[in-house]
């Protein structure tokens, strides 16, 4: 009796320090995202949609549209397929030392993403590139392949680079996930003579369907706001063959076109919001348990 | 008989996918590690080799005395240790009413840190670079450190928000019904056993601050505040790399952070798939 009022009071009492707690981080999010979205938007619309309109006058704002499509479809599959075949094979019980393994498969997502994509910048070289070296000696290409500089073969260079970077994420998702089926469905699943291959198709992948989920979305956020990447490799180069939006913002901002960054800012804002709502659903769990 | 060879076979499928995996994962890391102890001619040699025909420490030499990236490594460590440690002030309070508080604006709150994950950097690029440009802080080491927090608060937030939640209230609760007042009951109790959590998420601050790019790159302008991903990219001019110099660079840039990884490995695990979604 005693220990109930005693809780309800220190209840009671805390009730005005949480807006306190809250101030600095909500303060940061304000300024540095918030507010910085608001001025976006107000921007494009006082300067009457000049920038908007600018923008899509540009010669080459078609390809830029289509780069980031291809580019973020290209670098969700490549990720998916790499990450799924990592964590597939270390859950397997016929390899030893799957921790060693694991920790060398997560090195490229660890390190940082400037020194990823300059170390392939120097590996897909046309003239001193490992890469081309190798596939000339296996007899694979006659020439070597121009990856960086030849504008149909560019923008999937660099979604390789970003693949690279990404996939140890999904490995790391998947693995988590694989961990939570239980050994018995394997085993009935088994008994009732299914192979490899109905296994993946009917025991791990349904069970894996959020995490995959998840990872997609997650995935395709990225690609679509990735600038040091494709940056770092070609600038958006070879003629724009790999400029995707973020890419022509920093390019624009390096100019002093406030207008231009402005508008496309705003695209991006809307092509993130729609993002945003399939986010904020998935987390949605998170939220409720907390209300 | 068959069923022996099929369970060679599908070892050998497991060990030859994970060769392929290693292969593709590690071949670039190879490249720039041995291509930092390659010298210039060699470097430039054609047929391109993986291994250096003889090996030196001249482009280690290089980066360390006539570049500017010790200072710039410094300024990185700076950097990563304000964000780390504001990250953590405003991330714990922040974390802790989320997870133990209710009231009225919780979840409107709580979406609106979370919607800072999904914000794309480019989108807020010139309205940071103008703020942080109106408190006169462009190309200081607080400026950058500022910007960076912009990545780190949403996530993290939501990290220790999660760590807290994991902690059963009655600890505190105890604490409390035995006269300690509130911040007694954090102090002893709750901080101590996130503690490993804490660190992890301080570490996770850290680590995106050192591998940032975008902002660091348009608002440290000058040695004064440039952080080392910028200082690496400065080897590279029009039309000349010093690829021995770049890749000398990348190693440094790389390994402290492969051998914290090694050692902190199981929490970074859990924070790196912890609501993680910055790119």
């Amino acid at each position: 009796m005693t220990n109930t009022t005693t809780t309800a009071a220190v209840r009671r009492r805390q009730r005005n320090h949480p807006v306190l707690l809250l101030l600095p981080a909500a303060i940061v999010t304000a300024v540095l995202m918030a507010i910085p979205i608001v001025t976006t938007i107000v921007r494009v619309i006082a300067d009457g949609g000049t920038g908007i309109t600018r923008l899509f006058r540009l010669p080459d704002v078609g390809q830029v549209f289509l780069n980031t499509l291809y580019w973020t479809i290209g670098s969700v599959v490549g990720a998916i397929v790499i990450g799924y075949a990592g964590a597939l094979v270390l859950q397997s019980k016929k390899l030893r030392l799957a921790g060693v393994w694991r920790s060398l498969l997560m090195i490229p997502w660890i390190i940082p993403g400037v020194v990823g994509a300059t170390v392939w910048r120097w590996t897909l070289s046309t003239d001193y590139g490992i890469l081309n070296q190798t596939l000339l000696d296996l007899g694979l290409i006659a020439e070597p392949v121009r990856w960086l500089s030849d504008p149909g073969i560019v923008l999937w260079a660099v979604a390789l680079i970003q693949i690279w970077v990404t996939a140890p994420f999904v490995m790391l998702m998947v693995s988590a996930a694989l961990t939570t089926i239980p050994a018995e469905r394997y085993e009935a699943a088994r008994l009732d003579g299914a192979g490899n291959l109905a296994v993946l198709r009917h025991i791990i992948l349904p069970a894996i369907r959020p995490t995959t989920g998840i990872c997609v979305l997650t995935l395709a956020i990225w690609a679509l706001n990735s600038f040091t990447i494709i940056w770092v490799a070609t600038s958006g180069g070879p003629a724009g063959a790999s400029t995707i939006l973020p890419i022509l913002l920093y390019q624009a901002f390096q100019n002093g076109d406030q207008a231009l960054v402005s508008a496309v800012a705003l695209v991006q804002v809307f092509i993130g919001a729609v993002f945003a709502v399939f986010f904020v659903r998935t987390m949605r769990t998170d939220l409720e348990e907390q209300t | 008989m068959r069923h022996l060879l099929g369970r060679v076979s599908a070892r050998a499928g497991v060990w030859t996918t994970l060769a392929v995996l290693l292969v593709w994962s590690l071949a670039p890391i190879a490249v720039m590690v041995f291509t930092s102890f390659k010298k210039r001619e060699d470097i430039f040699a054609v047929p391109v080799r993986l291994l250096p025909s003889s090996w030196t420490f001249e482009n280690y030499s290089a980066v360390f005395t006539s570049s500017s990236m010790p200072r710039a490594l410094l300024n990185s460590v700076i950097i990563g240790g304000l964000v780390a440690v504001a990250t953590l002030l405003f991330c714990f309070s922040a974390g802790y009413a989320l997870a133990r508080f209710r009231f009225r604006s919780a979840r409107p709150t709580a979406l609106f840190i979370l919607l800072g994950q999904v914000v794309p950097l480019t989108v807020v690029l010139l309205p940071v670079y103008q703020i942080v440009s109106s408190l006169k802080l462009l190309d200081t080491t607080t400026g950058v450190a500022f910007a960076h927090l912009a990545i780190t608060v949403p996530l993290v937030t939501w990290m220790v928000r999660n760590q807290i939640a994991a902690i059963p209230y009655d600890l505190e609760e105890a604490v409390q019904i035995d006269g300690g007042s509130r911040f007694d009951a954090v102090s002893y109790v709750t901080l101590p056993v996130c503690a490993p959590g804490l660190a992890a998420a301080g570490m996770f601050a850290f680590l995106q601050s050192w591998h940032e790019f975008l902002f660091a790159s348009v608002m440290a302008t000058s040695t004064a505040s440039r952080t080392a991903p910028v200082a690496l990219t400065q080897f590279a001019g029009e039309f000349d790399v010093d690829w021995g110099a770049t890749m000398a660079a990348s190693v440094v840039l790389t390994l402290p952070i492969v051998i914290l990884f090694m050692i902190m490995q199981r929490y970074f695990a859990a924070g790196l798939t912890g609501g993680a979604v910055k790119g």
